[in-house]
């Protein structure tokens, strides 16, 4: 009885180490190397850099094939730290936080070069600097996430504190709160919400975080095994990416017709609307060079997470990004 | 009346097991590569708990969710016991109404809860409401069925005993349709943990479903599984409260049974 007991749980034992953590990137039958990607927010026109770099053929001369996954950002940061998968696209403000927890992940290429999170009101609030914020209502999606982060990080530059507004959890409603008047003002991403309201016909105060404080903003992460242990895909996916988000800037009409393939109901929608969507987005790539991130969007970006209390200290910033797969 | 020592080993079962539970984790975590973000080991979610215990975040979130949860639970039961006695006695309306309530049931939770936010703002009412909406369907169905499910020999009864409506309803159709209201009480009490968990993941400053995006948001997955662990027992105390309640309120029933 003792002996069946101690083979049953060796077996169990077996079974479970057999549920490894680690996932190599799979081989298609052309040779290229699968590669999903999870993108952190639904099918939009913001991803044209990806579309269009599919669709020309990027990522294939580079021997990879890509698949596009829309879920959660900080689940695709998990995976990615767990190397159940190689590549994520993300917001700056993740790498920090989750270094600080352990997370072996590494920002290697820069796709936003300003932090798209901004502060939107109709013109009659009279919100055109953020010390005007004191006493308002301020809807976000919630008090997690790159649109808190920035909203604290503009605080932070104008020595407010939460408390000298009021902030409501909105979830991703920001359009239909501000649109119904429940809040003074909302937080959300300058080329979205805005585009959306303006088309309607609203008025608007846009703030924009990056005018005040440089802070590191979407980019592509991978994880230090794969840098280890496979630099060149590495080397590979961010080549690719840089020649997607390239061709975008220059030729963003071209790009937006890729989106129609990806982006369900893009072909249905308000073209200017959406359109303009795609120009605001392009307006914050600029890295320059392409890809490349300042070191100073770093330390401010650590500053800010410390004051916020969402990292206990600072780490090593040096381990967190490179810039050597984007030179 | 259970024996002494029969409740102390049905408890000597329950702890045997969750110790059998917690040492199955514990190999888990110990002998597999899954890293601690991901699954973390029982001692980790256990100092996890003992800070949030201490700092007092967890209570407070805690009668944050069970506030939400409660009055839910009020609003879903007042609204299926008024609907639910309206429909059983008049076939009538039940047929008018029905597609309505059944179609407003099919629609996911999750995909009202945004709208709910939207409508009535991200304050607490929102999050009611959610968990009233997940409770009131099966609360309805349950009134209905037992209503509906009292011997027409009874109605007969009362009425040759000359009864008002009142006392039909208090003597009567209250204790015959007591059992399978409670039965879907039951069901409704666990609803109303997830719908007002499912309300605080759309938008919400408080709350242990707030709690669960911060812990994802911060990649402490210790902090995801100690606000999991306490809306479980949230939802088996509230479970718990219907079966002790059920137990007053039908031991009628046990006695004619001769139980």
């Amino acid at each position: 009885m003792k002996t069946k007991i101690g083979i049953y749980l060796i077996l169990l034992i077996l079974i479970l180490s057999a549920c490894s953590g680690t996932k190599p990137p799979q081989s298609s039958p052309d040779g290229l190397t699968h590669i999903r990607l999870p993108m952190g927010y639904i099918p939009n026109v913001q991803y044209a850099p990806f579309y269009a770099a599919v669709e020309l053929g990027y990522f294939t001369e580079e021997g990879i094939e890509l698949e596009f996954d829309y879920s959660y950002e900080t689940d695709g940061v998990a995976l990615v730290g767990a190397n159940e998968l190689q590549f994520s696209i993300v917001s700056g403000e993740q790498v920090p936080i989750a270094r600080a927890e352990g997370l072996p992940i590494v920002y290697v290429m820069a796709w936003y070069e300003k932090y798209p999170v901004a502060i939107i009101s109709e013109t009659e609030q009279n919100i055109q600097k953020p010390e005007d914020l004191v006493g308002k209502r301020v809807g976000l999606p919630g008090l997690f996430g790159a649109n808190y982060v920035g909203l604290r990080a503009l605080l932070g530059q104008v020595n407010l504190k939460e408390s000298d507004l009021t902030l409501d959890s909105i979830g991703f409603n920001q359009v239909e709160i501000l649109a119904a008047g429940a809040d003074d003002a909302v937080v959300g991403y300058v080329a979205n919400e805005p585009v959306q309201l303006k088309a309607q016909g609203y008025d608007l105060n846009i703030i924009l975080v990056a005018d005040y404080l440089d802070l590191v903003s979407n980019g592509l992460i991978t994880n230090q095994i794969t840098i280890s242990d496979n630099p060149d895909l590495v080397g590979r996916m961010v080549s690719a990416t840089l020649k997607g988000i390239k061709y975008t800037v220059e030729n963003p009409e071209e790009a937006y017709e890729f989106c129609k393939k990806y982006v369900e109901g893009l072909e249905d929608a308000d073209q200017a609307v959406q359109m303009e969507v795609l120009r605001t987005s392009i307006d914050l790539y600029q890295t320059d060079p392409y890809g490349y991130s300042h070191p100073s969007a770093w330390s401010n970006m650590q500053d800010v997470l410390i004051k916020m209390e969402l990292m206990k200290s600072e780490i090593n910033l040096e381990e967190a990004y490179t810039n050597e797969f984007s030179q | 009346m259970k024996k002494p020592w029969e409740i102390l080993k049905r408890i000597g079962f329950i702890l045997i097991s969750l110790l059998i539970g917690l040492w199955l984790w514990w190999i888990f975590t110990a002998y597999s590569d899954i890293p601690s973000f991901i699954f973390p080991a029982p001692d980790e979610v256990w100092l996890k708990l003992l800070s949030v215990i201490r700092d007092g975040s967890l209570l407070y979130h805690t009668v944050v969710t069970l506030q939400e949860v409660l009055w839910g639970l009020f609003l879903g039961l007042g609204a299926a016991i008024l609907i639910g006695y309206i429909l059983a006695k008049s076939r009538l309306i039940e047929r008018v109404l029905a597609p309505y309530i059944v179609a407003s049931q099919s629609i996911p939770i999750v995909a009202i809860a945004p709208l709910l936010v939207i409508w009535l703002g991200p304050g607490k009412f929102s999050k009611i409401l959610t968990s009233a909406l997940i409770v009131f369907f099966p609360v309805l169905v349950n009134t209905i069925v037992g209503l509906r499910s009292v011997p027409r020999e009874l109605y007969d009864l009362m009425k040759s005993l000359q009864a008002s409506p009142w006392q039909r309803i208090i003597k009567l159709e209250i204790p015959a349709a007591m059992p399978v209201f409670l039965g879907g009480l039951r069901i409704g009490a666990t609803l109303a943990v997830i719908g007002a968990v499912v309300g605080e993941f759309v938008g919400a400053d408080k709350g242990l479903g707030f709690l669960v995006n911060v812990g994802r948001g911060l990649y402490d997955t210790s902090l995801v599984f100690v606000s999991v662990f306490t809306l479980v027992f949230l939802a088996l105390g509230l479970y718990g409260s219907v079966v002790l309640l059920e137990s007053r309120l039908l031991s009628w029933q046990k006695k004619n049974n001769g139980q």
